[in-house]
């Protein structure tokens, strides 16, 4: 009787710890797996448009800029970065290119940096600077390697933006010409989420 | 035992769930052009023009051969050299003018829907293949994708 007892009793905490684990378990996977509120339902793997790169560390690079120095996003830990892939042949990424430098200036007190990513290094520097110039751009430019667009999930569409918080975190991924409005929200929130973070966490 | 069975069917019902949203790659086509191979019949050893049909898929648009800035990418047919069919280099058909919305005052010049690109060629007596790539770089109204290469294979029977 008494080991019977027992052995229930053991089946019981058995089956609890069990069931926490798991639970445990499905709230991490959660993270990763199940997109943010703003993602349309089923918009995950439909098409190359979905956010995939979502909540995720934004991936390590080193690059040459314009001037042929070494520029890693390591330099920008700690700072809310958008990290923008775009080509001289996008009609669409010279539009909010404009948009960015304007963002650029009225963030600059909270950190916020931007690095454009070219992503037609074969273009040339002197073509890639022109189109840069000509857009009113001053933010590092950068020469992207083959490597990185496979490291950011494979860019099957351009303009392509990263949003990294200052925990190196990827907040949000948007791909094609948004409104301007969406844009300032997205970087809004990138510089608010890397506050949070860092405020809980100290 | 009721804790023991809510935990297996707790177990049983995250496996798949997980599983179903795992993100899957999509089925949509990496391609933007389609080609619609089409048996060839010329007259042999003398100059017969070939038309290669191609279609852009509806939303999307290519530039035309002839873009109108340097650095925009052109639509261009390259046929691989073959024995017996001798290829002079491709026509192409004028464009049409577009303008993204955002960018009203900048017109390009593009290809939307079906066009047609014409090769003239000579071709001795006999059957003959023809190989080669269309390149093109497509854009939608607020997007643009990487320069695709499109396969092009022309089967020719000569007479």
């Amino acid at each position: 009787m008494v080991l019977g007892i027992a052995l229930l009793l053991w089946a019981g905490w058995h089956n609890l710890r069990e069931r926490r684990l798991a639970m445990q378990k499905a709230r991490e996977n959660q993270v990763v797996l199940i997109p943010e509120k703003q993602a349309k339902p089923g918009a995950e793997g439909e098409d190359e448009m979905a956010p995939k790169m979502r909540g995720k560390k934004a991936p390590a690079f080193v690059l040459t800029n314009l001037d042929g120095k070494k520029v890693s996003l390591a330099d920008y830990k700690g700072r809310p970065v958008l990290v923008n892939f775009w080509a001289t042949w996008c009609g669409p990424c010279k539009v909010e290119m404009p948009w960015f430098e304007e963002f650029r200036k009225q963030y600059a007190s909270q950190g916020f940096e931007i690095l454009g990513l070219t992503d037609d290094a074969d273009a040339g520097k002197d073509v890639i600077a022109k189109v840069a110039q000509k857009s009113g751009v001053t933010y590092p430019i950068l020469l992207t390697d083959g490597k990185v667009q496979d490291a950011y999930g494979g860019l099957e569409v351009l303009p392509m933006s990263f949003y990294v918080d200052r925990n190196g975190v990827i907040v949000e991924q948007t791909a094609g010409l948004g409104p301007k409005e969406q844009i300032e929200a997205n970087i809004k929130k990138t510089i608010a989420s890397g506050a949070v973070a860092q405020a809980g966490g100290q | 035992m009721r804790s023991l069975a809510a935990g297996v069917i707790l177990l049983a019902t995250l496996a798949p769930a997980q599983q179903g949203t795992l993100p899957v790659p999509g089925a949509k086509p990496k391609q933007y052009v389609t080609y619609a191979a089409d048996q060839q019949n010329l007259a042999a050893g003398k100059r017969s023009v070939m038309e290669l049909q191609f279609r852009v898929a509806e939303g999307y648009h290519v530039n035309s051969h002839t873009p109108k800035s340097e650095l925009l990418i052109p639509t261009k047919l390259t046929l691989d050299p073959a024995t017996g069919i001798k290829a002079s280099p491709a026509e192409y058909p004028a464009g049409t003018s577009y303008s993204f919305s955002f960018e009203p005052g900048e017109k390009l010049d593009v290809y939307t829907g079906a066009f047609i690109v014409k090769v003239p060629v000579v071709a001795e007596e006999g059957q003959h293949t023809l190989n080669g790539v269309l390149h093109y770089q497509a854009c939608d109204n607020a997007a643009c994708y990487p320069p695709k290469s499109l396969p092009v294979q022309l089967a020719v029977t000569a007479k």
